[in-house]
């Protein structure tokens, strides 16, 4: 296995050496593209994290700026809306997230399989993801309105009394995360479905003829065998919910109060509100600080390498 | 090493081709045709999106054939034409030529504006006459003893009550048993908290709309109720911004507020525009009595669109125990001292806020900032919020205004929802207003 691991990338990079007659080094053919890689991805980061170092009101047009070191992070940690923002968003994402894998997995173990209608069934579960934020987000505004809301109607019918869903703190960050869920659910179920369809038949049929229960095999193979597709669904979606802004910006604003003001939209609050572009570019550089940590705990200890080699040659 | 090269190669050759297909997706259509036709100056401007705007949109031809000028205009949302004005406006470069900035924003940028005594002569229409516009609007563009924008609507509070509530004779009939006084206008926030509860109470309608959306309206709110309890939030004392709320008035006004909550539709504790107008305009029974700003005055009084059209009583705000006032939410029409093209800029703004124009924006249900428009008596006929809102701006208060208001309003929509939602005691959320208040203050260094 190594072996061939070996010649694969001797073969990739011999052809760029002296040694194999190539074109000596690598450097100048790589220059373009990591030019515009520093231009387009390291270069804004850079420069956040510049900004962060200053005070720099955006009221003065710009021009008056302060540097001001690490204060910008001292104030953040004694802002209590940050820690609010924060925690609301860690909470979106440790209710939100869990939900919608677990339903995206369900849906894909029961739509693994070919039936009447299966294909139209299967297609008409993206349409969610399709919604624009924005739109997703002003349909469940109107839906949770309490006098025309579709939502209260049904429920007002069924003899329940009317809701205010987003006036109240604690069903208005309810109904943000049920938002989510019903945009991104199908989303996890197609990355469900795709991984199911790469696991082998042979290896449940012949757990089935060992004998195996449903359950058994849904624990034993199934899931195990779906790890990188679980871990990769899971990174995307916790990536996506920690920038989440439109479709909560267009559903209460951050409101009542601050109940819903996740990090997202107080950093804009901060930029655009208070005007403080170095404050809000510290909370940027928090937010990616926080990315990479969530990233590297998933990528680093559960989808190393080696472990998904180790899972090829399993199989 | 050679495994991650070819990791970061592949990445690298991955944004490669999503930069080009994003330069080809972006590349402008070929312009040559439109160059040929290109009129001899060309300006852009960024405005709110609302009916005046818009109505002005209509009237731009034959402003561009009379001065030869193209005028661009982008209109956005009015947070987002904040947010566009902060990194489009420098002090040495400009997106813009003319931008339209809220009154509360007129400090912010105050700093990049050209003044307007500083502004070119017009070539083809006269230089605006300041004296023409309405005094207590004039305000609104000024900042630091300088003229830095024409104040161009008259936006402020307006009352709207339900006629066909007030006119209905069983109504009055029970109401007057019930409060010894016939329905009508409410002129005083206790016939407004009387009238409400009435309608509330027999399920007729709900009795107040709030506006509870965003920072500004619910600032806007409590400087409203603050002002009719007789008490100022912010002033200039000794030359330095101060607190100077009482706390006994503020709480007072806060518990009124409180009260006209609980006749108000389900969900008022965050009631936007769009709520409001659903509400009174799309529901019988959704609300008798809130204010208005004028300049959405236009989809209330549509037939298409609005049960209530013609059916409508305009009024100034009914009043408190201690004071009437009437808040501004104007904008003011100002020119970047970065522009490159100030004789075109204000060649536009001298048109658009002439007599003629502001004449012809009021038949189409718009509100300009002059007083002449509003009594004119050929437009008074068929526009029966026009008198409204003269008394409305005879009676004009203004939100505080310095760079750090955003600040302000954030602890201000917190707090003051708390106590009307009765999630702290009114006195407790007053509180709270003045101490977290004089901290943005002090850390401001006023």
């Amino acid at each position: 296995m190594k072996s061939s691991k070996r010649l694969v990338t001797n073969q990739l990079t011999g052809v760029l050496t002296k040694k194999t007659g190539g074109f000596g080094s690598p450097v100048p053919f790589l220059l373009p593209a990591l030019l515009v890689v520093f231009v387009v991805l390291i270069f804004p980061i850079l420069f956040a994290f510049f900004v962060s170092l200053f005070n720099w009101p955006l009221s003065g047009g710009g021009g008056d700026r302060t540097f001001v070191g690490i204060g910008n992070y001292v104030e953040l940690a004694q802002d209590p809306g940050f820690w609010n923002s924060l925690w609301l968003q860690l909470g979106f994402i440790f209710v939100a997230i869990p939900i919608e894998l677990i339903l995206g997995l369900a849906a894909a173990l029961l739509l693994n399989r070919e039936f009447r209608g299966g294909r139209l069934i299967r297609s008409l579960i993206l349409l969610p993801v399709f919604f624009l934020p924005v739109v997703s987000g002003m349909t469940w505004r109107f839906m949770l309105q309490p006098r025309y809301g579709a939502l209260n109607n049904l429920l007002i019918a069924m003899g329940a009394p009317e809701i205010t869903w987003l006036a109240n703190p604690q069903t208005a960050y309810a109904a943000i995360i049920a938002q989510d869920i019903w945009r991104m659910w199908p989303f996890v179920f197609m990355l469900m479905y795709a991984g199911l369809a790469g696991i082998p038949e042979e290896m449940l049929e012949a757990a089935e003829i060992d004998g195996a229960s449903y359950f058994a095999k849904l624990f034993k193979i199934t899931i195990p065998m779906l790890y990188p597709t679980i871990l990769t669904a899971l990174l995307l979606r916790i990536i996506d919910a920690l920038r989440i802004f439109s479709e909560v910006y267009v559903m209460t604003e951050g409101g009542p109060g601050m109940s819903t003001t996740l990090f997202s939209l107080y950093t804009h609050r901060i930029a655009f509100g208070h005007m403080k572009m170095g404050l809000s570019s510290a909370m940027a550089i928090f937010l990616l600080i926080l990315s990479i940590v969530f990233a590297l705990t998933l990528v680093r200890k559960n989808m190393s390498l080696d472990e998904l080699e180790n899972r090829g040659g399993n199989r | 090493m050679k495994k991650a090269l070819v990791f970061f190669l592949l990445i690298a050759v991955a944004f490669s081709a999503f930069a080009g297909g994003g330069q080809e997706q972006a590349a402008p259509a070929p312009a040559a045709t439109q160059q040929s036709q290109a009129p001899a100056k060309e300006i852009n401007v960024l405005l709110w999106d609302d009916p005046y705007p818009r109505a002005l949109m209509a009237m731009l031809p034959e402003f561009e054939a009379a001065t030869n000028i193209k005028v661009n205009i982008e209109m956005l949302q009015p947070p987002q034409v904040l947010t566009k004005t902060a990194v489009s406006v420098t002090a040495t470069s400009t997106d813009y030529d003319v931008v339209g900035i809220d009154e509360g924003n007129v400090p912010v940028f105050a700093s990049l504006l050209e003044p307007f005594n500083a502004w070119p002569q017009g070539r083809v229409y006269p230089k605006t006459d300041l004296s023409s516009i309405t005094e207590k609007m004039l305000n609104i563009g000024n900042w630091d003893g300088q003229v830095l924008g024409v104040p161009i609507n008259g936006n402020l509070y307006v009352w709207m009550s339900r006629k066909d509530l007030i006119e209905n004779a069983d109504y009055n009939r029970q109401f007057r048993a019930q409060y010894g006084y016939d329905l009508k206008v409410p002129e005083t926030l206790d016939e407004l908290y009387e009238m409400g509860s009435f309608f509330h109470s027999n399920g007729i309608a709900n009795g107040f709309g709030p506006f509870n959306g965003g920072p500004a309206g619910v600032l806007s709110e409590a400087v409203y109720f603050w002002n009719s309890y007789g008490t100022d939030f912010i002033n200039v004392v000794d030359g330095t911004y101060k607190v100077v709320l009482d706390v006994d008035r503020a709480v007072e006004a806060m518990e009124m507020y409180k009260k006209l909550m609980t006749i108000s539709p389900p969900g008022a504790e965050t009631m936007a525009h769009v709520e409001r107008q659903a509400a009174f305009a799309a529901d019988p029974k959704g609300v008798f009595s809130m204010f208005i700003w004028p300049a959405q005055i236009a989809a209330y009084e549509n037939p298409d669109t609005s049960m209530v059209s013609g059916n409508i009583a305009y009024s100034a705000p009914p009043a408190g125990p201690r004071g009437q006032g009437a808040v501004t939410g104007a904008w003011a029409i100002s020119i970047p001292s970065a522009s490159q093209n100030k004789d075109a800029a204000a060649e536009f703004i001298y048109w658009w806020s002439s007599q003629e124009v502001a004449d012809r924006l009021v038949a189409q249900n718009t509100i300009p900032a002059r007083t002449a428009a509003l009594t004119n008596p050929a437009l008074v006929a068929t526009k029966p919020q026009l008198p409204a809102l003269a008394d409305s701006m005879a009676v004009a208060i203004s939100r505080p205004r310095f760079a750090e208001i955003g600040q302000v309003q954030d602890v201000v929509k917190l707090r003051w929802i708390e106590g009307i939602t009765g999630a702290r005691s009114t006195r407790e959320a007053t509180e709270l207003i003045i101490r977290e208040t004089n901290e943005i203050l002090q850390k401001a260094g006023y």
